[in-house]
């Protein structure tokens, strides 16, 4: 069935059900429906029937839902971002994902007022349904196009792994919606007419509130990065008397540690917690696995999961040619849930989006094996990081603070800490001799950076040096830099 | 050694700021020299220091918004 009736079905079954709960605002099932109608009969009046993206601007308002329905609706893929990136980053994607239309909550609070029939204009499967943009590593953000047809096949899918009981579920929603693990609540749910409850930037930057939200969330399906879940552990109270309706924890975007499992399995005895792998372009998640206490006994390094079904994963050599079983390796996704390609970047879709025996492949760039038949992940083959579960390419990060006045050059590398990136380390070489105290000086750069990237790009620790070493190559050493951090 | 002395060592120490017991009155969270994630490795630290309890749930970000804040703060906790 097609994603959008499947949704719409609730509007039916449960028209009062919250679909999304957001700071105390409330939307049901009736009212993204009529309200999405609305929208998309509004938007195929100004917008020609062109597959133009559609940018909705907002921080996890129950417009942005309404805004991403009615887009679609209106046969327009969206695009979602956040506020918290700067007003630069922004305009750039607008630029870049050439946006035939911006909406933000107030517009769309305003568009999707009274009754109208949504135009006949419904996407199909090879038809673009939402484009993210990630971080490219030239500094250029870089959009990935998603179809109905790839988020069809990971719905499928998630439904099939975690048989959700329709309309009694409340989905956890942690991650801003132009992060794409966002799109695993926020599709379970409204497929399944569950509620989706979502945090916003506030919960989660003063403890106290975060708990206290939590607690009032009553979520049964916990998505979020580990990162989240291992902050909010250190509460000796984050468990199952406080939070007694969890039953199941879906983690993606980076590391899971065996430690923060083992923590959440023996706080929460009833919960299920599951791992998952996959980057934007392979929509959301390709792999998944039920990490209980027999698979912490035998796995050290957690797994990442087996393929889902119908699609596949092969690790390959420099060659590109397939590896045997346990040798390391490129991991590539082959499936029905990989991205046609990046948004008007054909040199870079002829590298790394190449068929693989006529089936949609992507080069991930990631390095792992496969091992029984599960995957495991060991890092990456270039520059891109992954830090709390943002993706990062310290090139987007190290173009931007040489941009800067105050900068002669820089090097930005990950410091690490358990096997995860625990933050981001500029060695910075100024232009200038420093005048102030280094504390001021990071301060100004921090200042400036964060008026051009997402502030989880801005490094959280400076260094400042005359030179830097220089590898044989003549370029700069980033190894001899990331030991000095030890 | 005095609880401040300690207190303001280790976040000094966390924040990589140097010169932090300087800045007594530097707004932590305004210069995002602390941040949600951070704040939960200063607890933790500062249970480990002290051999305390503080549960971040019933944690106040305003009432640990500067250095001098948070040195009172534990001080009512633990003594100078």
């Amino acid at each position: 069935m097609h994603v959008l009736d499947r949704i719409a079905r609730w509007a039916a079954v449960t028209p009062d059900r919250p679909a999304h709960l957001s700071q105390g605002r409330r939307l049901t099932y009736a009212d993204l429906r009529r309200q999405s109608d609305a929208l998309a009969a509004h938007l195929a009046c100004v917008l020609p029937d062109d597959r133009s993206p559609v940018a909705v601007i907002g921080h996890k308002e129950p417009e942005m839902l309404v805004g991403f329905l009615g887009a679609v609706k209106a046969g327009h893929p969206y695009v979602p971002i956040d506020t918290s990136l700067p007003e630069q980053r922004i305009q750039r994607i607008l630029a870049l994902a050439n946006a035939s239309l911006v909406l933000r909550p107030a517009d769309i609070a305003h568009l999707s007022q009274g009754d109208a029939q949504p135009p006949d204009r419904m996407l199909a499967p090879g038809d673009p349904y939402y484009v993210i943009f990630t971080s490219g590593s030239t500094g250029e953000p870089k959009g990935v196009v998603i179809t109905l047809g790839n988020l069809t096949s990971f719905v499928d899918w998630m439904m099939a792994e975690h048989a959700p009981v329709e309309g009694q579920e409340v989905y956890l929603n942690q991650a801003p919606f132009s992060f794409d693990l966002s799109v695993m609540d926020l599709y379970m749910s409204l497929t399944t007419g569950g509620t989706l409850f979502s945090l916003v930037r506030d919960d989660i930057a003063n403890p106290r509130q975060l708990y206290q939200t939590l607690a009032a969330s009553q979520a049964t399906v916990w998505v979020s990065t580990p990162s989240f879940a291992q902050m909010c552990l250190a509460e000796r109270r984050f468990d199952a008397a406080r939070l007694p309706t969890v039953r199941r924890f879906l983690f993606c975007g980076e590391t899971l540690a065996a430690e923060v499992a083992a923590q959440l399995l023996d706080r929460f005895p009833a919960a299920q917690v599951w791992n998952t792998y996959g980057p934007t372009e392979a929509t959301v998640a390709t792999t998944s696995v039920q990490i209980d206490r027999a698979v912490l006994a035998r796995f050290p390094d957690l797994p990442v999961g087996y393929p889902k079904p119908g699609s596949q994963i092969l690790i390959t050599d420099e060659t590109r040619q397939p590896v045997p079983p346990g040798e390391r390796g490129e991991i590539v996704i082959v499936g029905p849930n990989v991205s046609p390609g990046y948004l008007n970047r054909p040199d870079l879709n002829a590298r790394v989006f190449q068929p693989v025996g006529g089936q949609p492949a992507y080069r991930t760039g990631d390095r792992g094996y496969l091992q029984d038949g599960l995957l495991f992940f060991e890092g990456r083959l270039d520059h891109q990081v992954k830090l709390h579960g943002y993706r990062i390419e310290l090139g987007d990060v190290e173009t931007h603070l040489r941009s800067l006045a105050m900068v002669r050059d820089a090097v930005v590398v990950p410091q690490m800490k358990h096997g995860k990136v625990e933050a981001l380390v500029a060695f910075v070489i100024l232009a200038e001799p420093p005048t102030g105290a280094a504390f001021e000086i990071t301060q100004q750069l921090r200042g400036q950076l964060a008026e051009r990237v997402p502030s989880y790009m801005v490094p959280g620790k400076f260094r400042y040096l005359d030179v830097f070493p220089i590898t044989p190559n003549g370029k700069a050493d980033r190894r001899a830099l990331i030991e000095t951090l030890a | 050694m005095s609880t401040q002395h300690e207190v303001l060592g280790l976040l000094a120490q966390l924040t990589e700021v140097p010169d932090l017991p300087q800045r007594l009155d530097l707004p932590l969270y305004e210069t995002q020299v602390l941040d949600s994630l951070k704040t939960v490795e200063l607890i933790v630290s500062l249970e480990e220091k002290f051999g305390i309890e503080i549960s971040p749930a019933e944690f106040d970000r305003e009432a640990w918004a500067t250095p001098r804040l948070i040195v009172a703060n534990m001080e009512s906790r633990v003594g100078r």
